[in-house]
């Protein structure tokens, strides 16, 4: 009893936090609804549902990554690589989706683990080891595909095809991760060391606790999501396009950092990385709908992320006083 | 250098790994930089034979049309009977124009005769194909146009070998206004913004979609990707219910835009047309998701410049451009 009451305050205390981009959230809406004909419809919901569980996915690994103070550049490439596997295994080696999947996801969780390993191992940045496997992983898409977009079609776009109250799978999916990810991080001892380590690494380290298992089972963590985000962008798409992911690292980033995680470490919130992913959706989908050129659409999205997290500053502020 | 950076920090352990670790990543990214950007085939220096040294400068090797591009070169060669060396390089993506420069003047130093390039940028590299020529090389220009005014504000003459892509989006365009009624709504997808290609691409989709009167309801750049292109049309859907065709510029988006009207329900109210014609989308067009594509023939446009490239050498001539085909691909045409 008490614990459903408490994981109830807990949710309800993530809200609080995240009311500042609710508001952001809601004024874009507003604004896309008066500007175009159809933003206010329900397809374009649903539209935007379906479209963002790939950075759903990718926002929920970075925003552990950045928890201890760590950055993971190569989700963008991992996700083609992994994406590139899917396709090479189904179209080429004639695999069933199933084991293709798991293919796919355990590529993903392999370039993260050596992610990890190597900036444990040699404690190296994370930004220089990641930025080495952005490349590493773009360079190993292109050798996989052969630089060539492979069509999978139906048997891999059944996954996306699946729904729930007009919602595909794969948004359930990175919903579900979304949740399970928030109580780990908030309510788990693994979550605790996170926080810890983000906060302070050395402290944990004196206080007899063993940083680094932790710290790779982060980076495993970012790359199986990148993993998970191949799987929901290659059944959507019903092709494995060797480009794809391409800064979408960058996207990724910006959505967590958006929804008020700590590029320094120790502070963040999963379900506000969401709302960061929602808030990048709605602009996108509404720019394109206004028919916006691209500079103009470079320039507003630009706007809003900084905007958003300045908002974000003064709520927290008053939050304190 | 390296041992003494070693003794000198020996000392300090701590300082030292750091040491070794920067240098290690210093090597690694040395290595990335060079490996990942550098496919030449052949460096050695000129006058070892008297055969014509051909150095083709290609786009980014990442992407499908120039990979086929480079392979159909590399057949040239291997088919000619050696008449010719070929060297050949690439870049890492399509905007790498810093790099491609690097590129023609390491050609310039090695002293080929001929160099064959496909421009990541239609003006910055004009400046470096004069020094290449004031070297006395010839230069061809292939897949994408030298910008007039920057030629002639130089004074040069630089032949282009390549195709109409303004043609070939119209025979496309035409092709699909048969299908549709006058007064129609249609959307182009465009390519990354400045890319002449795809700006030629979309003026050809104009051209014809003018002619016949349709309505061109939104213009918007889905950067050559198929998850851009996704995403893009999943919005253009919601905003123009009546839309009746969409006209993509490359053949990836062509495929984003037929998952999207999949996952609409419109597949059979709406008609997808692509450019390039690459294999992803035959299968499309053979269960009639895509309406037609365009094929420049881009496994031998490296190739025809690298003919046109050997024939100046010969001659020492310097004849106009040439134009390479386009065809039109629908299903009817496919194997």
């Amino acid at each position: 009893m008490s614990g459903e009451a408490s994981i109830l305050r807990g949710f309800r205390r993530q809200l609080g936090v995240s009311l500042g981009l609710i508001f952001v959230l809601l004024g874009l809406i507003v604004f896309f609804g008066l500007v175009t004909e159809n933003f206010w419809s329900a397809l374009t919901f649903r539209t935007i549902a379906n479209q963002i569980p790939d950075a759903v996915f990718l926002a929920v690994g970075m925003t552990y990554v950045l928890m201890i103070a760590g950055i993971d550049l190569s989700v963008g490439s991992v996700l083609g690589l992994c994406g590139a596997v899917l396709g090479l295994s189904m179209t080429r080696w004639g695999f069933h989706w199933v084991p293709a999947v798991l293919l796919c996801g355990l590529t993903g969780a392999v370039c993260g683990a050596l992610n990890g390993w190597v900036t444990v191992r040699w404690s190296l940045p994370s930004f220089i080891v990641t930025l080495g496997m952005l490349e590493a992983a773009r360079g190993g898409t292109y050798l996989v595909s052969q630089s060539r977009t492979a069509y999978i079609g139906s048997t891999i776009e059944h996954i996306a095809g699946a729904s729930l109250f007009g919602l595909s799978a794969p948004i359930w999916v990175a919903l579900f991760m979304v949740m399970v990810a928030q109580l780990v991080l908030s309510r788990t001892v693994f979550g605790r060391y996170m926080v810890a380590i983000g906060t302070n690494e050395e402290a944990v380290r004196l206080s007899g606790i063993n940083p680094r298992p932790i710290k790779i089972a982060v980076f495993v963590l970012s790359g199986c999501m990148a993993g998970l985000a191949a799987i929901s962008n290659v059944s959507r798409l019903g092709a494995a396009d060797p480009n794809a992911g391409g800064g979408f690292e960058l996207t990724a980033i910006a959505a967590v950092v958006i929804g008020g995680t700590s590029l320094m470490g120790g502070r963040g919130s999963v379900v506000s990385s969401l709302l960061g992913v929602l808030i990048i959706a709605v602009l996108e989908n509404g720019l394109a709908q206004m028919g916006a050129q691209e500079p103009t659409k470079r320039l507003v999205t630009g706007a809003v992320i900084v905007v958003a997290v300045i908002l974000d500053h003064y709520r927290n502020r008053m939050g304190r006083r | 250098m390296n041992s003494m950076i070693l003794v000198f920090f020996r000392p300090f352990r701590r300082a030292q790994s750091r040491n070794k670790a920067c240098i290690f990543v210093l090597i690694s990214t040395l290595l990335l930089g060079t490996s990942c950007s550098d496919g030449t085939d052949g460096t050695r220096p000129a006058n070892e034979s008297s055969k014509p040294r051909v150095a083709l400068v290609m786009k980014s090797l990442a992407n499908e049309f120039f990979q086929t591009m480079q392979e159909g070169a590399v057949a040239h060669q291997a088919g000619s009977g050696g008449t010719y060396e070929l060297i050949s390089n690439g870049i890492k993506d399509e905007q790498d124009v810093t790099r491609q420069a690097q590129l023609v003047e390491q050609m310039i130093a090695q002293q080929v005769d001929a160099i064959v390039i496909a421009p990541a940028d239609s003006k910055a590299l004009v400046s470096v194909c004069q020094r290449a020529m004031e070297a006395g090389i010839v230069v061809v220009n292939i897949d994408n146009r030298f910008d007039e005014a920057v030629l002639q504000d130089k004074g040069l003459e630089i032949p282009f070998v390549g195709p109409n892509n303004r043609k070939g989006a119209r025979l496309a365009g035409e092709h699909l206004a048969q299908q549709l009624e006058k007064g129609d709504q249609v959307a182009i997808l465009e390519g990354v913004p400045g890319a002449i290609n795809g700006i030629q691409r979309k003026l050809g989709f104009e051209d014809a979609m003018k002619a016949a009167e349709m309505a061109i309801v939104s213009s918007q750049s889905a950067h050559w990707e198929t998850d851009q292109a996704n995403r893009l049309v999943a919005a253009l859907l919601t905003e123009h219910p009546s839309l009746k065709a969409i006209l993509a510029c490359n053949d990836s988006m062509a495929l984003g835009a037929v998952a999207a009207l999949k996952s609409a329900g419109k597949e059979e109210t709406i008609k997808v047309i692509g450019f390039d014609n690459i294999s992803a989308v035959q299968a499309l067009m053979r269960d009639g998701r895509v309406l037609c594509s365009v094929d420049q023939h881009g496994d031998q446009l490296a190739a025809f410049g690298i003919e046109y490239a050997l024939e100046i050498l010969e001659t020492n001539e310097l004849p106009g451009d040439r134009e390479t085909p386009v065809d039109l691909v629908t299903p009817k045409t496919l194997p």
